[in-house]
């Protein structure tokens, strides 16, 4: 009960220390340059956290993680606009969102769809403050149990299932990324025996590749080819119904809107899977249990409900492992798990020992990211319309070019505009060869704990492997990493199939004697 | 993608065999008398097997699929060239990588972005059969554009960030 007040006292202490006209007018710009970047086709929330980072990172460290946080939560949210006017997901998080905002606007009902993708996304959020209010510290607690064995086993848990999940058609490719991305992690010294790895004798590949630069070109380089490459976005045309969410349509709706907030928030946290996995399992839960089945991709408001709350909800979500274990939930919550390392923060297992209040200022942050896009979810269209109306002729160069300095301002090396380049031309290479990229990202941020946590449980256990498969939580994560693998080899899952079905042929034939 | 899986599935095993021969040939560490299983090289050979595996996979299901026959021909690479789209990508990655890696560092800062903002404004929204009056708006429109966004970028980084620009 003490441990409840406190962490209730903390909670509110960091909501008033950001009720301060600086940080409110952060909160301001943040959130709308998060709704922009969100609603242009071609910018995602993962380009726009990296390039906010190279941006921010001489403010102090609390506001350069609210215009970061701020800028995340607008940018899965401004998605949804432009799904809903012209068809196109604004990032890949509202690419459920298209299937039933289009055909609503179609309807002449645009603004309507616009008021249920607010009402969807700030309940979303809401529900996931509750769990990263709840969950954070209870996991950051338990964390500190965790030995070397968890750690080497949660890093490949979390390259095998965001591999899959990712890539649900073709898991190979998932795992490929991730893999590629723990392998560009050991590039540079390594944090044992400080051995430079791989980088013949550049002193610029000590510290290995970037992040931030790595990122900003995976994500944003890689985009303005995609965006260049294919056709023009056709124009939007502005609602003509009201844009203000109606409480009848949160009301008939909230056994979706809880399901939906619950499912965002698991899904953001595991390891890797982000706001478009939440926003399509939610839609498609929500289609096996409603009652207008038939409404749905037809424009049903029940599945943009479920779309647009299960995308947020992944938000908070993907900070609780982010915070608690530094296993980043999402791509873009990787950049911003990056971003926490840069302003000298340490966030990981040692959290809620060494500085418990961040975790509530974090929550605190989310919070007011939440109430600001309900604010311009009611007031801003026009200018997202004006926005979107910029041809990308002249839009794109602006970006490519903020793309370079972005990577070049943090240390201010050439090199990393070079490595922004490298990463980007990668990246379109294997996006367009249909390879995720979270798995790729999580890689690189998840290398150094499979690296240092590997040897070193090899060193504690003088080579026995026993530990790594008989600690309870080991064996939880190696069991499902193995199945996640066997089920996804069609002649395994068949074999495995057909063993069930007799096996249950052969229950009801002795049942029946 | 049977073909492209083929390919990218060759540069796997590639790329795993020579990480694996660089992970053996890593230093063993023995004059500072560490455990031999933290030697530097474990993890990346481990990460190249793993690789090496799923490259396999890959070579195996695209032959399957029959994607080892690859077919390359000049007429097929003519095509793909000839095609707007491959264009549109092919000048933008051109661009791109001249304006970062040649212009950036060698020209001055403003002048470098301006250049490669009017550049690709100027090469993306030309149209065939343009009249003066057109021409002049397309032109006039491309150096106004580039100009303001270029010293905007430029003040913002400098006064703002205050980064040492490049």
């Amino acid at each position: 009960m003490t441990g409840l007040i406190d962490n209730l006292a903390r909670f509110f202490s960091a909501i008033v220390g950001f009720i301060t006209p600086l940080a409110l007018l952060h909160i301001g710009w943040a959130t709308l340059l998060g709704i922009i970047i969100g609603a242009l086709p071609g910018l995602t929330a993962t380009m726009g956290i990296a390039l906010i980072t190279t941006l921010t990172y001489k403010l102090p460290a609390d506001l350069a993680i609210l215009v970061l946080i701020c800028v995340y939560v607008g940018a899965i949210y401004g998605g949804s606009r432009t799904a809903i006017l012209i068809n196109i997901p604004g990032t890949p998080a509202n690419a459920a969102t298209t299937l039933d905002g289009f055909p609503l606007a179609m309807q002449g009902l645009a603004g309507r769809a616009m008021g249920v993708a607010t009402s969807g996304s700030v309940l979303g959020s809401f529900i996931g403050i509750l769990f990263l209010a709840t969950i954070a510290p209870i996991l950051g607690n338990y964390a500190l149990k965790f030995q070397s064995f968890e750690f080497f086993w949660l890093s490949i848990f979390g390259i095998v299932i965001s591999g899959h999940l990712t890539a649900l058609e073709d898991p190979i490719k998932g795992w490929i990324a991730g893999f590629l991305g723990l392998l560009v992690a050991m590039v540079g010294q390594e944090g044992i025996h400080a051995y430079e790895r791989f980088t013949y004798g550049t002193t610029e590949l000590l510290g290995g590749f970037a992040l931030i630069p790595a990122m900003v070109g995976a994500f944003g380089f890689s985009e303005v080819l995609s965006v260049m490459q294919n056709p023009p976005a056709k124009m939007a045309k502005a609602p003509k119904d009201s844009v203000f969410p109606k409480i009848l349509d949160v009301l008939r709706y909230w056994r979706t809107i809880i399901r939906s907030g619950l499912i965002g928030t698991s899904i953001g946290i595991i390891p890797g899977v982000g706001e478009d996995i939440g926003a399509w399992v939610s839609y498609a839960a929500a289609r096996r249990k409603s009652k207008e089945k038939e409404k749905f991709g037809k424009g049903s408001i029940e599945g943009l409900m479920a779309a647009e709350t299960g995308n947020n909800a992944v938000v908070p979500g993907a900070i609780i492992p982010a915070l608690t274990l530094a296993i980043p939930g999402s791509a873009p919550a990787a950049v911003l798990l990056a971003a926490m390392f840069i302003h000298g923060l340490r966030p990981g297992p040692l959290i809620m020992v060494e500085s418990p209040q961040f975790v509530y200022q974090v929550v605190a942050m989310v919070f007011f990211a939440t109430l600001a896009i309900f604010i311009y979810g009611v007031g801003l269209s026009r200018l997202l319309l004006k926005v979107l109306a910029i041809p990308r002729s002249r839009l794109m160069p602006i970006v490519f070019v903020l793309c370079a300095i972005g990577s070049y301002a943090i240390t201010s090396r050439l090199f990393d505009i070079y490595v922004m380049i490298g990463f980007g031309i990668v990246g379109y290479i294997l996006r367009r060869m249909r390879y995720p990229m979270a798995p790729l990202v999580l890689g690189i941020i998840l290398g150094d704990i499979l690296d240092k946590n590997l040897r070193r449980g090899l060193v504690l256990t003088d080579g026995d492997l026993t530990p790594f498969f008989t600690r309870p939580i080991c064996l939880v994560l190696w069991v499902i990493t193995l199945s996640s693998i066997l089920l996804s080899i069609t002649p395994v899952r068949h074999g495995l199939m057909e063993g069930f079905s007799w096996l249950r042929l052969k229950t009801y034939q002795l049942l029946k004697r | 993608m049977p073909k492209a899986d083929f390919i990218t599935g060759l540069i796997l095993i590639g790329l795993s065999l020579y990480v694996f021969v660089e992970s053996w040939r890593m230093p063993r560490l023995e004059h500072l008398k560490i455990h031999p299983l933290s030697v530097p090289g474990l993890v990346p050979a481990f990460l190249a097997s793993v690789i090496l595996i799923f490259g396999t996979a890959l070579v195996i299901r695209s032959i399957l699929r029959g994607g080892h026959r690859l077919g390359f021909t000049f007429e097929g690479l003519r095509q793909i060239f000839n095609k707007p789209n491959n264009q549109r990508l092919l000048i933008t990655a051109i661009l791109s990588i001249v304006y970062a890696v040649l212009l950036i560092g060698h020209l001055p800062y403003w002048l470098a972005t301006g250049l490669y903002i009017f550049l690709f404004i100027i090469l993306f929204e030309w149209k065939q059969g343009m009249d003066r009056v057109s021409w002049r708006r397309y032109f006039v429109s491309g150096i106004l554009i580039a100009i303001f966004s270029s010293l905007a970028i430029t003040l913002v980084f400098e006064r703002l960030f205050l980064v040492s620009l490049p």
